[in-house]
């Protein structure tokens, strides 16, 4: 058990080394926090605008995620792509695989760490995107204040669904291996299907498009969640649910192949 | 329980207690959370505790001294500063497991229709130079991805003292290996490179110095790899594979790209490894290359072993003839052969007689009368011995220019 522990904690030193002294990972994660706090403010500010006698185009705590969920879902499912696939384009990924060599805990550990590292960034994002939008809108519509039912967990789901991105985008790069497909297969699972289901006919939409991840993430981040899709504590299974699958899939796919 | 599970499963319990949160945190105040729901939160809060420790409490700045980061001269193509050869101190190095530390048996492996490696056996042994060679294509490098668990044979066997490389705990301790020295993130320096290798098998960062300062490129240490020159990279790769300081090493083509200084100092530097009892396996197509530092040879070609022979023996096995010019050469031909020599017209106009040698040919010529003009021994050399034996076996032959010859 210790060699075992000993072997998962080099694994997780080797990603992490690897993670953190590539200068492009850390300015991605910059840039994407100022890009997300920015889109965060003009949304707050738009909503703070509307006239007070009218409904508010959005419930306040949606609001609040809005930016995130429509931009930096991108740049961090792409990092988690680039885990992988920038290691298959240089060919690192031949000497990652004779440092460690079983496949399975080199995925465990990229997953660990990129996982955590959206995890830490997603909640701090949340958390900074919830305040930043009921500050905004405080005086017109009155905000919501941390401890309002629902919130906190929303925050919770909100830096789990980053996570689930990144995971996703992880799972990804190891199947397709290759930057464009990695990140087109790893796009159509966290944006696509949930706008492919948009189209469909009426009863289909939400049939189907409730178990897509954007459609399980509007669950968690809304007061009041939306008659006939999935409850919230169902559509964070479903956040889950995909990454989970995929990396399950990347790692049966990770030991069929020579590297 | 394998990683791949738990890894998912960890996921999974994370996202079970975060619906559980919101489900509860939207449905009332927290005190109707039954303890239960308490206690799986906080079992899955502490692994994450351990997550981040490992993430942000062990990384600490590079602990390079600040003159070493000190740019290297503009015009630096590679060529080192002072290399010092001397090794590491070797007190924690494992003596390895047996006489043979590389067995590769029946070996076969085929991608698609192509069989790259055709039941290839060979064992390497210890304390010396091992030279692996075969021209372009016939299976070298490939036979090196599965003696390190890249490629899994079709067939057969290749074990590293006596075990299959995925099962080897910290590999890099047991042996190190170069297949591509620029299979490398251009944008990671080459201390975070070597740094984060050490890291995956327990290795100190002294270390990480040592194999800087061995391979001299501790003045480039704090520069990105994507601005090395070639020489550099290679020997990047090198410090690598040195890294844990093994008792096996495996090479693939270390030498090309390397300026003259650059093969010189791998040629010694094998040498030497090989001296201090390690085993070291190097590929190269080159056989002039080969002749200068392997003790042994292992040639192969088409996947197929060719010879697998000590290297003064494959010299002195090669082909020799001697080349005799006369006015009367078809009889002496037909004089030498009927001795159970084989005579046939040379190139250069001349006759040559293989399995005489230059006396018995000249006494045969004088007890006949026939006059000699030339009487030259030939010995080939161990490049035209080694051309002989993969001439059938090259994947691709060139044809010769017309007026260049190119043997």
């Amino acid at each position: 058990m210790t060699a075992r522990l000993a072997r998962a904690r080099d694994a997780l030193a080797f990603e992490w080394t690897k993670l953190q002294s590539v200068r492009s990972n850390r300015w991605t994660l910059v840039a994407a926090v100022i890009v997300t706090l920015g889109i965060t403010v003009v949304i707050a500010e738009s909503l703070a605008s509307a006239p007070a006698n009218r409904p508010a185009p959005f419930d306040p705590l949606t609001a609040s995620f809005l930016g995130y969920a429509e931009y930096t879902v991108l740049p961090v499912t792409v990092l988690g792509v680039l885990v992988f696939t920038s290691e298959y384009a240089s060919g690192l990924i031949r000497t990652t695989f004779t440092a460690v060599p079983r496949r399975g805990s080199v995925l465990a550990a990229k997953a660990v760490v990129t996982g955590a590292a959206a995890l830490v960034v997603g909640e701090v994002l949340a958390v900074t995107c919830f305040l930043l939008t009921q500050a905004i809108v405080a005086g017109r519509h009155g905000g919501l204040s941390l401890s309002h039912p629902g919130v906190p967990g929303a925050i919770a789901a909100v830096g789990l669904a980053l996570a689930a991105c990144a995971l996703v985008g992880v799972a990804a790069g190891a199947i397709a291996r290759h930057t464009a497909g990695a990140i087109a297969a790893a796009l159509a699972v966290v944006y696509l299907l949930a706008l492919l289901c948009m189209f469909l006919p009426d009863p289909w939409n939400t049939r189907l498009g409730r178990f897509t991840m954007p459609f399980a993430a509007y669950q968690v981040v809304s007061l009041h969640p939306r008659a006939g899709l999935l409850s919230p504590a169902i559509s964070v299974v479903v956040l889950v649910a995909w990454p989970a699958i995929a990396l399950l899939a990347a790692a049966a796919e990770l030991r069929r192949r020579d590297a | 329980m394998s990683s791949a599970v738990a890894i998912p499963l960890l996921v999974v319990v994370v996202g079970f207690v975060a619906g559980c949160l919101t489900a509860v945190v939207r449905d009332g105040p927290p005190r109707y959370l039954p303890k239960w729901a308490w206690a799986l939160v906080i079992c899955a809060a502490v692994p994450w505790g351990g997550v981040a420790y490992l993430a942000f409490g062990r990384t600490r700045r590079p602990g390079i001294p600040l003159e070493t980061l000190a740019p290297v001269q503009p015009h630096d193509p590679g060529g080192p500063p002072a290399v010092t050869l001397a090794p590491p101190p070797l007190a924690h190095r494992r003596p390895s497991a047996g006489p043979v530390a590389i067995e590769v048996s029946g070996l076969t492996k085929r991608y698609g229709a192509v069989i790259a490696v055709d039941g290839l056996s060979f064992a390497v042994q210890p304390g010396k130079v091992t030279g692996f060679l075969g021209p372009n294509g016939a299976g070298k490098t490939t036979t090196m991805r599965v003696i390190l668990g890249l490629d899994s044979p079709t067939g057969g066997t290749a074990l590293i003292a006596g075990k299959r490389y995925r099962d080897i705990i910290r590999p890099l301790h047991e042996i190190g290996s170069l297949l591509d020295a620029t299979a490398v993130h251009r944008g990671r320096t080459a201390w975070f490179h070597l740094l984060a290798l050490a890291r995956s098998n327990g290795i100190g960062q002294q270390r990480v110095h040592e194999v800087l300062r061995m391979t001299g490129l501790e003045p480039a240490a704090g520069r990105r790899v994507g601005e090395f020159s070639l020489g550099m990279t290679q020997r990047l790769g090198i410090a690598a594979a040195l890294l844990a300081d093994p008792a096996v090493l495996l090479l693939d083509e270390p030498v090309n790209g390397l300026d003259l200084e650059g093969v010189r100092w791998i040629r010694q530097l094998l040498t030497h490894l090989a001296a201090e009892g390690r085993t070291v396996l190097v590929s190269s197509h080159l056989m002039s290359e080969m002749a200068m530092i392997a003790d042994h040879l292992i040639i192969i070609g088409r996947g197929r072993l060719l010879a697998d022979t000590p290297a003064a023996e494959f010299v002195s096995r090669a082909r020799r003839d001697v080349l005799v010019k006369s006015p009367r050469a078809a009889e002496l031909a037909a004089l030498a052969t009927a001795r159970g020599a084989t005579a046939g017209p040379d190139d250069s106009g001349g006759l040559a007689i293989t399995g005489m040698d230059a006396p018995g040919i000249g006494e045969l010529a004088a007890a006949h009368g026939i006059a000699v003009h030339e009487l030259v021994p030939r010995h080939a050399s161990l490049e035209d011995a080694y051309l002989d034996l993969t001439s059938g076996s090259a994947d691709y032959h060139f044809e010769p220019a017309e007026g260049v010859a190119l043997r």
